[in-house]
């Protein structure tokens, strides 16, 4: 009789441990990373009776998390995944923002165009010229606003790429210190449930941070590594990542590991991964994009205003500044050399950065991404390195055998250009040189088109008469006599005329610089073409398309980032579910066990009561 | 499947979190009417409208062009117009000079008066367009062109010809340089000139000149000299002792003299030895063919020197007329030019804004349509949410 009162005391507290865990699964519906727990009942080792077995009741013999590891290592590769696309989009929604916003430079290209050609309408009047200074002054500023934008944003990574290195370290401290718990925990072969589903948790958010991969060890202890196989979590050891400043560029951050090696490109999926990809493949290449415009702009500009004369009658200075390529040092460079760039055709400019390196006989150059660059020259003054329109010089040092430099041509050209002009009458708005047919003149030939091929050439500014000797013969400057068909052009220094109609002998015309206040309007009608001249691309993009260019390519990049992030967003939804269809608590589920234990424990107390019942009767019999 | 019940509300709550969103966004383009907020919406359609807006910024800016150069035209037009009436004036009053009636002194009052017309004249010729520019100085539009010293007229602009851009690749002239309409006049005929010799005693006047062949005219230099006042010998004027190119009789009054593809008309009687140069035309400027008149009517004496010299000097004012007259037909052609560019540049721009409105603006129909639909979805999210919370055995368990 007492076994049926351990039975029914068994299947009392077998059933205490299931209400409990049914208790402790209700209790953590909401709780991050919680694994539902059941609870397993064993039935005791009967008891042998004379011929057959009696049962003795019922243990709890373990509650177990409802876990499958594949499950989780899905959902960990998942989050990675949409964390780096749902970082990725967000930076590059903010470029798309900076685009869009209201720092338009089309629009101040077209307002600064349509002031040159009001220019040209009415070049000698000083409100024109007054406007066309305030319109350059718009259009520089948008240039620079737009790029202070983007330096907003690459700055904004660094602040990201510190604080999730930060983020990093403390996780792995805590999953290192998470092992040694489990780990002392785990002795006699229990399952510290709870902080098997801490551990999974602090991985499961640094698989936001960084792709993870996850090994079992003994003990129950995880070795995490992140990236491409960067040990971080080894037992009870955490390994300290850092940042540190880039080689070059003392502007942005690098992470790196314990060694001092760089692994900013090893990290892969997760946020810290999506915010060097976006550097790279987005931000960078935007940048580039924007002061490869403003070095066009600066140039086509700078090289026609430099055709025309001004009101003072002389040749026009530079119109807008900006700054040579940026090169930068490596720390590591044991020379002293020091080295320059210059853009010497725009046309040819691309949207690369460039490191060179000294191999202890000659320089080579690859693009960042490490392409090789074909170059000619040595670098030295007279025979330069020349690649992709630009012209280096190692001016001054001698290099050492693996030094390097970095070469911005264009990265941050748009926040440095500004207009260099500031007196109207220093508009270059007339043409150079003015032609005039003599008056004496008794042949039909008319002037056509004086056009400057030349204005380097040492005559230029030469006057120069052009004598006929006969109908079809003529000489320039008394230079040997040259045959002449109606509608010939004819070759100067630095220029061509074109003649229409026969002219008679002795006929001159005279070609001579155009002087001072002049209201000639050829150059400032050249100027303004310059916003319909292909000066990109070998001549191909204007600087106009170059800024449309810059949209589609960040609007790409957005539409891109928005799609990936839906895909991920999926996937992941998809691994949770599946996860959580395993491993999440279900209300009803627990109802359904809370009412069956509860019955259980109900059913055992009356067992015990039955025993009591029975006790009481043996007494009552033995009473008699 | 098992259902997990937090993952379950949040699924729920993520669904009614992304519809709001969607609503927002299509909220957002119906507020602003905007198809486009960001190019990642549409990147080609983005770049294409920066593309469009600016080619249409460029139209808007052909057409102000166009606006300031029509405005200069006009002025020149006007100009050259008022300046052709003072030639008529002057040939009227010139021919009432020339009548036989005249003397020395109503000749001298007609000159005075011409003088007053001769500065009319220039004053025209420095006309100035809206801007305060000079319209006939060439470059040099900021120094008044032309100065008049006595009856002497320079022209201190040069020759360059201002343009303006009506459309890309277009240019097209808004003036003439003063050297081409006032100065560089083709004198006499346009083809030759001829004079009357100085010591001529005759009455013999040369009237109406022409070319009857143009590829038989060389450009040389000859006199006609009559060996009586019936007969004459052209010769060579470079080569006087070579043999007369040409000999023949002057039947009187209206007797021509043909030579070389050119023809001349002589009235009057010419005496023994009286001479008759004929050379090719050269430039000269309106200013000295109105002053060469007025020397003429200022001369004492009249008869036919004074109207060789006259006439010699009506067929450079017609030829002045001539090159006013062209000029304007060239101003008219430019106007006509710019006109039809102003039409093309309408029609673009509704092609533009078309374009543009297609590729950025809202179709508000789909947008509303959107937006109902979206709703919809998310009230129907809200109210399944709310129904299944209310979905727990633990309702059940009291």
């Amino acid at each position: 009789m007492a076994d049926l009162l351990s039975t029914g005391i068994s299947g009392l507290l077998a059933s205490q441990v299931g209400l409990s865990t049914v208790g402790h699964n209700i209790s953590n519906v909401n709780t991050a990373g919680y694994t539902r727990q059941t609870t397993t009942f064993n039935a005791r080792s009967p008891q042998f009776n004379g011929g057959f077995y009696v049962g003795q009741g019922a243990d709890a013999v373990s509650v177990q998390r409802a876990y499958s590891q594949f499950l989780t290592q899905t959902v960990w590769s998942a989050n990675s995944g949409q964390s780096r696309a749902l970082q990725y989009a967000g930076l590059t929604a903010a470029t798309n923002n900076a685009v869009s916003g209201s720092a338009n430079l089309q629009s101040a290209l077209d307002g600064f165009f349509g002031a040159v050609s009001d220019v040209a309408n009415a070049p000698v009047d000083t409100a024109g010229r007054q406007a066309l200074i305030g319109k350059a002054n718009t259009l520089v500023s948008t240039f620079r606003s737009l790029s202070s934008q983007f330096q907003q944003i690459d700055s904004q990574t660094n602040q990201e790429i510190s604080n999730s290195v930060d983020k990093i370290n403390s996780l792995a401290r805590s999953i290192a210190d998470l092992n040694g718990e489990i780990q002392r925990a785990s002795v006699g072969g229990a399952v510290p449930n709870d902080l098997l589903d801490a551990r999974d948790q602090a991985i499961s958010q640094l698989s936001q941070i960084v792709g993870v991969n996850v090994s079992q060890g003994s003990g129950n202890m995880v070795t995490v590594s992140v990236g491409n196989g960067q040990p971080l979590v080894n037992g009870t050891d955490a390994t300290k990542l850092a940042t540190a400043f880039n080689q070059y560029d003392s502007s942005r951050l690098e992470v790196v590991g314990p060694s001092g090696s760089v692994i900013s490109g090893q990290l892969g999926s997760g946020s810290l991964g999506a915010t060097f990809d976006f550097r790279t493949n987005v931000l960078d290449p935007a940048r580039n994009q924007l002061g490869r415009a403003a070095v066009a702009m600066t140039d086509a500009f700078n090289k026609q205003h430099a055709q025309g004369i001004d009101l003072n009658g002389d040749a026009g200075g530079k119109f807008f500044d900006i700054a040579d390529p940026a090169v930068l040092n490596s720390s590591t460079n044991k020379g002293n050399a020091a080295v320059s760039a210059k853009v010497t055709d725009v046309g040819k400019l691309g949207a690369s950065d460039y490191i060179m390196r000294f191999d202890g006989t000659k320089w080579n150059v690859t693009t960042t991404a490490g392409v090789v660059v074909p170059s000619t020259g040595t670098g030295a003054a007279g025979d330069p390195i020349l690649i992709d329109g630009l012209a280096i010089t190692v001016p001054s040092g001698t290099p050492q055998t693996g030094d390097s430099f970095q070469i911005q041509p264009t990265r941050n050209a748009a926040s440095t250009i500004s207009v260099a002009v500031s007196d109207t009458s220093k508009i270059a708005a007339s043409g150079p040189l003015a032609a005039t047919k003599a008056a004496g003149n008794t042949g039909k030939a008319t002037l056509g088109n004086l056009k400057i091929t030349d204005t380097a050439d040492p005559d230029f500014n030469k006057p120069v008469n052009i004598v006929f000797t006969s109908p079809t013969t003529y000489t320039v400057d008394g230079g040997p006599p040259q045959t002449y068909a109606d509608g010939d052009t004819i070759t100067g220094n630095g220029w061509t005329l074109k003649l229409s109609g026969v002219p008679a002998a002795n006929d001159t015309f005279t070609v001579k610089p155009a002087g001072s206040a002049s209201g000639d309007n050829g150059n400032a009608l050249a100027l303004a073409d310059v916003a319909n001249k292909g000066v990109l691309d070998n001549g191909i993009t204007t600087v106009g398309k170059s800024y449309s260019q810059l949209i589609a390519q960040v609007g790409t990049a957005g539409a891109q980032a928005n799609t990936a992030l839906d895909a991920q967003q999926s996937i992941l939804n998809q691994a949770m579910a599946s996860q959580q269809s395993l491993s999440g608590v279900n209300m009803d589920e627990e109802a359904s066990n809370l009412l069956r234990f509860q019955q259980a424990y109900a059913a055992s107390a009356q067992v015990i009561n039955a025993a009591n019942t029975i006790f009481d009767s043996l007494m009552s019999a033995v009473r008699g | 499947m098992r259902i997990s019940t937090s993952w379950g509300q949040q699924q729920a709550v993520n669904t009614m979190l992304d519809r709001q969103y969607q609503l927002s966004q299509t909220q957002l383009a119906l507020g602003n009417g905007k198809a486009i907020q960001s190019p990642s919406d549409n990147p080609a359609a983005a770049a294409r409208a920066v593309d469009t807006t600016s080619a249409s910024a460029q139209n808007d800016q052909y057409t102000r062009n166009i606006q300031s150069a029509t405005t200069r035209l006009s002025n020149e037009e006007q100009a050259l117009s008022s300046a052709g009436d003072i030639l008529d004036r002057i040939r009227s009053i010139t021919l009432e000079g020339m009548n036989g009636t005249q003397t020395d002194e109503s000749r001298q009052s007609i000159a005075t008066e011409l003088r007053q017309t001769l500065k009319q004249l220039v004053a025209l010729a420095n006309a100035k367009d809206g801007q305060g520019e000079y319209l006939f100085a060439g470059s040099r539009t900021t120094t008044q062109p032309f100065t008049i010293d006595g009856m002497t007229v320079t022209y201190g602009g040069d020759q360059t010809q201002r343009m303006v851009a009506a459309a890309a690749g277009l240019q097209v002239a808004t003036g003439d340089s003063g050297s081409d309409v006032f100065m560089a006049i083709r004198g006499g005929n346009g083809t030759f000139v001829t004079s009357a010799g100085a010591t001529n005693t005759g009455s013999a006047v040369v009237g109406a000149t022409s070319v009857t062949d143009a590829s038989a005219w060389d450009g040389g230099n000859y006199t006609i000299t009559f060996t009586s006042p019936t007969a004459y010998e052209i010769r060579d004027a470079a080569n006087p002792t070579a043999p007369p190119v040409s000999t023949g009789t002057y039947t009187g009054e209206t007797g021509t003299i043909n030579f070389k593809g050119v023809q001349l008309n002589i009235t009057g009687k010419p005496a023994l030895g009286d001479t008759f140069a004929v050379g090719p035309s050269s430039s000269q400027d309106v200013f000295s063919s109105i002053a060469g008149i007025i020397s003429a009517f200022e001369a004492p004496g009249g008869g036919a020197p004074m109207n060789n010299k006259v006439n010699a000097q009506l067929l450079n004012l017609d030829q002045a007329a001539t090159s006013f007259l062209n000029t304007r037909t060239k101003i008219g052609a430019r106007m006509n030019t710019l006109d039809q560019q102003t039409e093309i540049g309408a029609d673009v721009k509704l092609q533009y804004q078309s374009t543009l409105s297609n590729l950025t603006e809202l179709d508000y129909a789909s947008a509303a349509s959107t937006f109902s639909q979206q709703s919809a979805a998310l009230n129907a999210a809200q109210q399944a949410f709310v129904k299944m919370q209310n979905l727990t055995l633990f309702n059940y368990l009291k």
